[in-house]
């Protein structure tokens, strides 16, 4: 069923003065559920506490307390939904155990504070709760660490909260008393139904006792994560800073190290935040050719070659790396890099990209050409015309650039010649999309930023899920049914923004690849109406049921339009020409010089509406719209066309 | 129920201790008058005019000022204390009072030389700007100083610098004025009129009653600023609070008596160890009850110990104020270091 978040921050920005210390804050804590805060010292835990409990203003965005911003509550109305234990060292005087628990009460006492006998009540049943009942008459100050950890438990469990905010409660406590008191922290939440957020040092205890983690460093804040994803050794090391032999001596051995990795080059050292978690980012094949070019071309410019080769990607980062060799041949210099696919670890991560350079200095500029290893492109509609190298103009354009700024350096005015090769490029293509897509014989060197930067699948459906949980708060303060646009990537949006700006006051929610999870989430959230606006490269695959269009999941967008053309009367040649196009707007092409388009997508979009209305069980209405880059407006599903008039009203 | 019943034979203590050293501040005078002529005069049947005078225009408007004054000022001590989360805080020591004499010598001296007559809302409001003054300085020095000892030293030195002001202004004043002015100084509860009884009244029994409706969110407060926010105090006001009223009760008590030492420290003190609890719900009516019976206790000594002499009010409080203060600066230093 659709869980309520208890507590939400949205884009959060939070800290003291006037600048903020974190900001794009979000996360959710739902009943029943302890979410951990870790992270090194000082890098904002208390402070994202104290924001999340009303302790400070933010700086930015809301905090949701059940959904409504914890700004509009009183002080007293806050209190009792929402608890703060943060650490106490206040000498009490002359103050009981069950004075100090009974002080919980203060959100339900009346004007003077005066206990009834149901606030006695609570205190003493909160006292019991923590195991402390024997402690009721014992002085505050004359108890130990731990138990005067469980009282101030007491004291925030008299406030009968939902949410209870915990601020270091084991610190200062000796092993049993971190396991007792996170014990019952559990019981509170799975027995209980409190939602539980707490910032933990102790990361093999917040390991066991977390729901979900939320990682909080001085760089920035995660998303909500796993488990699994926020302990992860690459994740932790990154948190805290670690090298590798600290993680080591305190966490057991990591695995051992890759033999081929070359242990005296630096490692190419840049994170991104998905929304989730820290992962290292790597480089394209692109930017390795245009590394290696560099490389090859200084020792031939300069007679030395260089320990390190380094570049501005388009991106704007800067890639530095060693190469796995710099030499002269017999005609120029060959130079290899090895491709770090970063923590996104696909088929070409450890392949060698070789870089040879001829000079030529009667012919200015720089000529480009395929070796071994790197595919030749065979059908239209690709990045390159047909017969060229599988080296598509981003990287043609960095090679050239590196190229340039080499002769810039040495003073030389001459062109060159580069033949770029990937070792075991030709072997690791037949395992790549490229043969279908008409790349033959090796592998694409490729990438529009220079960068990859990774995400997780849990990370990106994290994503979705809080994008989803923000869209069903928006939907319920408006009146009429709760609506939904859904996109799956920008491409969605764009053309959201300027074919149909009058759904842009709905709420939006972008569904990556997971359009089948994103519906299930939708349903949870109880909408009832949902539009989605995609390519029909992407939402083509829909009429064939597969509702993960990842492209590692399935394919099927050929073999889609072959078969509707199919139906549709298409002559067997029309068909073939279908299942050997590379994309679909070249699908389109042939359709349209078949003379079928109109019928073949009418035929399309009844069959993705079939399996929409299949996912969506009755649960809700849900219709697409699609459109092609190239071909414009490309039509709507039948629930679709019935949305959209609905909603123009 | 131990506790509640501990409470009450802590009240009826108190008030019973109260009853009888008012009584006593009746009996017993300069002048030595029987007991009947007392009671004649107090239910309105006296004989003679003198007897009569002596009772209720001297005796009785002097023992209602003490009871009043010391509930007064043991309440402000106690909420200056549960501010400043210290139990040495008090209105003398942290320089208050000394900040109100000051304004007032002040206010008399300008007043006096242009052949005025100060009245005791002017007064009241001389005393209580010289009080807020202090407490601003005094804020200003704990925004940058943790150290409470730190704290007590300044409000010492302020104490010092006002007297040293306020005995150059009486330098000044005209000869005729200066015994009062002296005697007033160093604190006093003598020549109490039943219009300055009334004006304190209209002062420090309000700021009393504010002080009890405020004893939930101290209770709160005691527990740490930030517990007292997170259960719903709205801190700021109610911080204000504590620092007006504070001020407002001190400030009345030196308008009308001058500085009154150590009386806002040990009273509370003594208050919580009787009744066994800190709690500000129980502590301001045992602060009220304690302050006027020890104010009553200490002007009964001062005017008959040494008669016809009088003691100054505040050579006899810092007799036994100050050794609880003592007290509570050696265990506080003993329980710092554990």
């Amino acid at each position: 069923m659709n869980e309520t978040f208890l507590c939400t921050a949205n884009d959060l920005a939070i800290g003291y003065g006037k600048t903020p210390l974190l900001s794009g804050i979000a996360l959710g804590v739902q009943p029943g559920q302890i979410l951990t805060l870790i992270g090194p010292n000082g890098a904002g835990k208390s402070t994202l506490l104290r924001t999340l409990a009303g302790q400070l203003d933010p700086m930015g965005g809301a905090v949701l307390l059940d959904e409504k911003n914890l700004s509009d509550y009183t002080g007293t109305q806050r209190a009792q939904k929402l608890a703060l234990m943060a650490p106490h060292s206040r000498r009490m005087e002359l103050t009981t155990c069950f004075d100090f628990a009974a002080a919980g009460r203060y959100p339900y006492t009346g004007r003077l504070g005066i206990l009834s006998a149901e606030d006695k009540r609570q205190a003493h049943s909160a006292l019991e709760r923590v195991g402390a009942a024997h402690l009721a008459d014992r002085d505050f100050n004359r108890i130990s660490d731990g138990q005067r950890q469980r009282v101030l438990l007491a004291r925030a469990l008299c406030q009968q909260p939902q949410v209870i905010l915990l601020d270091e409660p084991t610190s200062f406590l000796d092993i049993k008393g971190k396991i007792e008191l996170l014990t019952i922290l559990k019981e509170l939440a799975h027995g209980e139904h409190l939602a539980v957020v707490l910032s933990l040092h102790e990361l093999e205890l917040a390991q066991k006792i977390a729901d979900t983690v939320v990682c909080v460093s001085p760089a920035g804040v995660s998303g909500v994560l796993t488990p699994d994803a926020a302990f992860a050794p690459e994740n932790i090391r990154a948190l805290y800073g670690l090298t590798e032999e600290q993680y080591a001596a305190l966490y057991g051995a990591p695995e051992p190290p890759k033999p081929e990795a070359n242990p005296a080059g630096p490692q190419f050292e840049h994170y991104v935040r998905s929304g989730q978690k820290l992962l290292r980012c790597g480089y394209t094949t692109g930017t390795c050719a245009a590394l290696g070019a560099a490389g090859a071309a200084r020792l031939l410019l300069t007679g030395h070659a260089p320990e390190t080769v380094a570049l501005r990607t388009p991106k704007g980062i800067v890639v530095e790396v060693a190469p796995i060799f710099c030499r002269k041949t017999d005609t120029g210099a060959e130079c290899a890099i090895r491709k770090d696919g970063g923590d996104d670890v696909d088929v070409t991560t450890g392949l060698p990209v070789i870089a040879s350079v001829v000079l030529e200095p009667d012919a200015p500029g720089v000529r480009i050409f395929g070796g071994e290893g790197v595919g030749r492109v065979t059908k239209p509609g690709l990045d390159q015309p047909v017969g060229e190298a599988a080296i598509n103009h981003v990287p043609r354009q960095m090679i050239a650039e590196a190229l340039e700024r080499e002769a810039e350096n040495a003073a030389y005015t001459g062109g060159f010649a580069v033949t770029i090769s990937i070792e075991g490029g030709a072997e690791t293509a037949k395992r790549t999309f490229n043969p279908h897509i008409g790349v033959e014989g090796g592998l694409s060197i490729l990438g529009t930023s220079g960068i990859v930067e990774p995400m997780s699948q849990q990370a990106i459906l994290d994503t979705i899920q809080l994008e989803m949980n923000q869209a069903a708060l928006r939907a319920k303060n408006t009146d009429g049914p709760r609506r939904l646009v859904l996109a799956p990537g920008n491409y969605g949006l764009d053309y959201l923004a300027s074919a149909l700006p009058q759904f842009e006051r709905f709420p939006v929610v972008k569904t990556s690849n997971f359009i089948g999870d994103t519906l299930d989430m939708a349903a949870a959230a109880n909408f009832e109406e949902a539009l989605l606006v995609g390519h029909i490269g992407k939402l083509v695959k829909l009429a064939a049921g597969v509702m993960n269009t990842h492209s590692h999941t399935a394919d099927g967008r050929a073999e889609v339009f072959c078969a509707h053309a199919a139906l549709c009367g298409a002559s067997r040649e029309v068909c073939a020409t279908l299942m050997d196009a590379a994309t679909t707007d070249a699908c389109l092409d042939i359709l349209d010089g078949a003379n079928l388009r109109t019928p073949v997508l009418k035929s399309i979009l009844a069959a993705i509406q079939l399996h929409l209305d299949r996912r969506a069980g009755g649960g809700f209405r849900v219709g697409a719209v699609l459109f092609s880059n190239q071909h414009g407006p490309l039509g709507e599903t039948e629930t679709a066309k019935e949305l959209m008039t609905e909603w123009k009203m | 129920m131990t506790r509640t019943r501990r409470l009450a034979v802590s009240y009826l203590a108190l008030a019973a201790a109260l009853a009888v050293l008012f009584a006593l501040n009746l009996f017993w005078g300069s002048v030595s008058l029987a007991p009947g002529a007392v009671v004649a005069a107090l239910l309105g049947k006296g004989q003679d005019t003198l007897s009569m005078n002596i009772i209720l225009q001297l005796r009785l408007p002097r023992a209602v000022m003490a009871a009043l004054l010391g509930a007064a000022l043991s309440a402000a001590g106690y909420l200056l204390q549960t501010f400043f989360a210290n139990p040495i805080a008090g209105p003398f020591v942290m320089g208050i009072s000394s900040g109100a004499k000051l304004a007032v010598a002040l206010t008399m001296v300008v007043f006096l030389n242009r052949g005025m007559l100060t009245g005791s809302v002017t007064l009241i409001v001389a005393a209580f700007v010289g009080a807020m003054a202090a407490m601003a300085f005094v804020l200003a020095v704990a925004r940058r100083v943790q150290r409470m000892s730190i704290l007590v030293i300044c409000g010492v030195m302020i104490g010092y610098i006002c007297s040293a002001i306020t005995d150059i202004v009486v330098a000044f004043a005209q000869d005729s004025n200066i015994v009062n002015l002296h005697n007033w100084s160093q604190g006093s509860f003598s020549g109490m009129t039943w219009a300055n009884v009334r004006a304190a009244a209209l002062v420090a029994l309000p700021a009393l009653a504010a002080s009890f409706l405020l004893s939930k969110p101290m209770a709160a407060y005691q527990m740490g600023e930030e517990y007292a926010r997170s259960v719903g105090v709205n801190v700021k006001p109610f911080s204000a609070a504590l620092v007006l009223l504070s001020s407002l009760l001190a400030a009345c008590v030196t308008a009308f008596a001058g500085p009154i030492s150590f009386v806002g420290i040990a009273v509370p003190h003594l208050v919580k160890q009787l009744l066994g609890s800190a709690k500000p719900l129980h502590v301001l009516p045992g602060c009220c009850l304690g302050g006027a019976a020890f104010c009553l206790f200490c002007d009964l000594l001062a005017r008959s110990l040494f008669a016809p002499t009088e003691l100054s009010i505040s050579s006899v409080t810092a007799v036994f104020g100050a050794p609880v203060v003592i007290g509570l600066l050696v265990r506080r230093n003993q329980e710092g270091a554990r």
